[in-house]
């Protein structure tokens, strides 16, 4: 790869207190309350880092995705990308984070267009964005990095496998070269087979341009595959945040351990190497 | 940015106010406009009066002011409204116009006539839902789940009111002189009218209740209680009770439905009743009256609507606000069969307007109500003018209105369809309002004419596409690719345009279609009472109208219009079922 986006220091994307609560309405037998959902999460995520959020489901990890992607705004805390705070706002303002910041969604099929090509798929981000480059060569460029031929360009939804949705949604959020990656369960639902695929297309990612990858996921022993350093998350704290082989190793909280122990206990953690 | 965000969180708790604000703004604005119509009439009511009152009288200036004087008219708008409303709380409704009496115990009177004739028609309605329930309810409970019942049914309990009262006339007050033709003296006379409102209600009705019934006995526990031994009475009961709620807003739709329809059934059978008070005053330019009457027509409607409502919350209780209730999913029963009907209602349409077209509708050439022979196929009308040829014509001119007018509707349903909430209250107000009684109010600010009818049918029929729209956007808005989009840096508007309307479009292009031939029947309602296109015009329900007074000596001049209206509501509802059976 040529044309490496170069990143500078202090080009991170972090959180620091981040808070956010969810009003319960009142039920037949139940007061209104609020509940705490993110309860002053601190974290960053570095260029080229291969990040797992992993928890139990109603951890927060949802939530702590939604405030990353500036859809959801939480009640107190800061998100900081690039120096620059971020919070939801307009399209115009928030493009440059956008562009620098793109999103793999969990279910890849529904994620695309019925009606569109896989060509417009892709090329819609860059031209929402305006990216001045040839679009067409980074079309192709982001199909070769997921694995896909120019084949796939007249494609719609109806004629991909599971597989290759999940490979041009991946192409579709890395088209515009962003400088960091927030995927939910990206390989959840897929076969074991093409999950191997999209995970080493997500590895290359991170390795050849310096991409951060922050991945979602409920099963630990799969992220740690992957990722160099996992964050757990319980009742809306981080609970614990080392590098993979360590925490899969020796688990401190007492929920980390559970999770560890939960997840395929026969089987030895390959991210160990 | 802080500024905007504070906005939003304001914005959002204004938010669940939002549907009841919309509610209360729109039935001001009903209220408002049917107060101020002398107002926003564009003819000048005092002119109006002074023809009416003496034909020969010198239209001065000082003869004008007088009248406007003593109509209150001098008052500016705001002033004659508060003045209005106020006598109407004292339960004066002012003077005739025309008549200078009173107007409010007349029209009591008419509405007590009105009521009575509801009651009798809900009297024809009972049996005939209970006909057709029956055999649904029969089959369901030995666990044969059967939907709807025989097309050739469901096109006979769809004819418009005003048809079918005009038919009913024909045959049985007309041919077999079995009942009086027009009259409220006995209660005799109030047989045909009670069966021609009774039976497209009944009709309606019991389609609804069947076809739900049947998705209720489709649900797993019907099984479950039959197969653990619980009676059928049992069954029966815990069904209707599982059935009934959702039905009632259709209920109450269909008792709105009677409002309008009554007013059809009075003009055609001549009943002194409120319908018929108000299209006189409507005729007459007698806009107190005018204004009374839509008023207590509102009322009823709105009255019923919301007994429906209520009733239905009463029955549901806590389900409902949970939206815990399993909705029925009606299994798709396809089959070409089902296409035999709508394809020959067509064809018998497109032969006789093909026939016809080539006809001369304006000019009386042959002898006044000549009888049909090998010249002239369908004989001549009161005028000595080709029938077939104004059948034909009134087709191309009515169904072409139809088209224009579905065509907006689509539009505007579209447009309306993505602000629900805002649009809550003038979707409910006018889905309670039956075309009639926007045909009135229509009339009265601009005349009658065939662009006021249209106006009337749109002002009415764009709510249930809107409806539509506003459910399929909400279910295009939770697609994942739509929720995506904006990540992917998609505005509002490109999001609007490419991602929700090609979602929208096809569905509600289907449903306005479906619509078509419903609306080219309210637009002949329309134009047969009077409150549509003018003569010499060939409009269907014109053209029926016009015929009537012949109906003994030349019963083609109504028998003709009248069999191309229900070839036209046979292809509404044949359509219509193909659309549910889907």
């Amino acid at each position: 790869m040529s044309a490496l986006p170069m990143n500078q220091d202090g080009s991170f994307l972090s959180v620091s207190g981040l808070e956010r609560s969810f009003a319960v309405p009142a039920g037949l037998w139940r007061r209104a309350e609020r509940r705490m959902v993110l309860r002053g999460v601190d974290f960053t995520l570095w260029p080229g880092e291969r990040v797992a959020l992993v928890g139990a489901s109603g951890s927060g990890k949802t939530t702590l995705l939604r405030s990353l992607l500036a859809i959801e705004q939480p009640d107190c805390g800061h998100i900081l990308c690039q120096c620059r705070p971020v919070q939801p706002a307009g399209m115009a303002e928030l493009r440059w984070y956008r562009q620098s910041v793109q999103y793999i969604p969990q279910d890849p099929a529904a994620s695309l267009d019925p009606r569109m090509t896989v060509r417009q798929q892709i090329a819609e981000p860059l031209r929402r964005f305006g990216v001045d480059c040839d679009h067409d060569a980074r079309i192709l460029e982001a199909l070769e990095l997921v694995g896909l031929g120019r084949d796939f360009l007249p494609r719609r939804r109806g004629e991909l496998s599971g597989g290759q949705a999940q490979r041009v949604a991946i192409a579709r959020a890395i088209a515009t070269r962003p400088a960091f990656l927030l995927a939910d369960e990206p390989m959840s639902g897929l076969d074991l087979p093409i999950r191997r695929q999209v995970a080493e297309v997500l590895r290359e990612l991170s390795v050849t341009r310096g991409t951060g990858l922050l991945i979602v996921s409920h099963d630990i022993l799969d992220a740690a595959r992957l990722c160099t350093r996992v964050a757990v998350m319980d009742e809306g704290r981080i609970i614990e945040d080392r590098p993979s082989a360590d925490l899969l190793a020796d688990p401190h909280h007492p929920r980390t351990r559970e999770l560890v122990n939960a997840a395929r206990p026969l089987m030895p953690p390959a991210g160990a190497t | 940015m802080a500024d905007s965000t504070v906005m939003a969180r304001r914005g959002a708790r204004l938010a669940p106010f939002l549907p009841a604000l919309s509610r209360v703004v729109t039935l001001l604005a009903v209220l408002v406009l049917v107060g101020l119509l002398p107002w926003l009439t564009d003819r000048d009511p005092a002119l109006s009066i002074l023809r009416a009152r003496s034909g020969d009288q010198e239209a001065t200036p000082e003869a004008l002011a007088a009248i406007r004087a003593q109509l209150g008219l001098d008052q500016g708008p705001a002033g004659y409204l508060l003045g209005w409303f106020g006598g109407l709380l004292q339960g004066d409704a002012g003077i005739s116009w025309i008549s200078g009496a009173p107007i409010l115990p007349g029209m009591l009177k008419a509405t007590g006539v009105s009521l009575t004739l509801m009651g009798c028609a809900i009297l024809v309605v009972i049996p005939i839902v209970a006909a057709i329930v029956a055999p649904v309810l029969r089959s369901g409970l030995r666990g044969q789940v059967r939907r709807s019942s025989g097309a050739v049914a469901a096109a006979f309990t769809a004819l418009p009111e005003f048809l079918l009262a005009t038919l009913l006339l024909v045959v049985f007050a007309v041919w077999l002189r079995w009942f009086a033709p027009y009259g409220w003296t006995r209660w005799s006379d109030a047989v045909l009218p009670a069966v021609a409102m009774g039976i497209p209600a009944g009709g309606l009705l019991g389609r609804l209740f069947s076809d739900a019934l049947a998705g209720t006995f489709s649900e797993r526990w019907v099984a479950t209680w039959s197969v653990a031994g619980f009676s059928r009475a049992k069954i029966v009961l815990a069904v209707f009770r599982r059935t009934l709620p959702g039905l009632l807003p259709q209920v109450g739709m269909v008792m709105i439905g009677l409002t309008g329809g009554a007013v059809a059934v009075e003009q055609v059978f001549s009943i002194p009743g409120l319908g018929r008070a108000t299209l006189g005053a409507a005729s007459a330019q007698d806009l107190p009256a005018l204004q009374t009457g839509i008023m207590i027509l509102l009322l009823i409607a709105v009255a019923l609507g919301s007994l429906a409502n209520v009733t239905s919350a009463i029955l549901l209780g806590p389900a409902l606000r949970a939206g815990a209730l399993p909705v029925a999913m009606p299994e798709s029963a396809w089959s070409r069969r089902a296409l035999i009907v709508p394809v020959l209602a067509f064809a018998a349409l497109a032969a006789l307007v093909l026939m016809g077209l080539p006809r001369d509708p304006f000019t009386s050439a042959h002898m006044r109500l000549e009888a049909p022979g090998l010249a002239l196929p369908l004989g001549a009308d009161g005028m000595g003018r080709d029938v077939l040829a104004r059948v034909a014509h009134g087709a191309v001119s009515t169904i072409s209105m139809a088209v224009v007018t579905t065509f907006l509707a689509l539009c505007i349903g579209l447009v309306a369809g993505t602000a629900p909430r805002l649009m809550a209250g003038p979707i409910e107000i006018t889905k309670a309002t039956p075309p009639v009684i926007a045909g009135l109010i229509v009339a009265a600010l601009m005349g009658p004419s065939a662009g006021g009818a249209m106006i009337a049918v749109l002002a009415v029929g764009w709510a249930p596409l809107a409806a539509h729209v506003a459910a399929l956007v909400t279910q295009a808005r939770a697609q994942p690719h739509v929720q995506m989009a904006p990540l992917l840096g998609v505005g509002p508007l490109r999001l609007a345009l490419r991602y929700i309307l090609p979602a929208v479009f096809g569905p509600v292009l289907r449903h306005a279609t479906l619509r078509l031939p419903g609306i080219a029947l309210a637009l002949a309602a329309l134009g047969f009472l009077g409150l549509g296109a003018r003569p010499p015009a060939p409009e269907w329900g014109l053209v029926l109208a016009e015929g009537m007074p012949y109906l003994e000596r030349a019963p083609w001049a109504v028998f003709i219009p009248a069999l191309a209206l229900v070839l036209l509501a046979v292809l509404a509802v044949s359509l219509a079922n193909l659309e549910r059976r889907r």
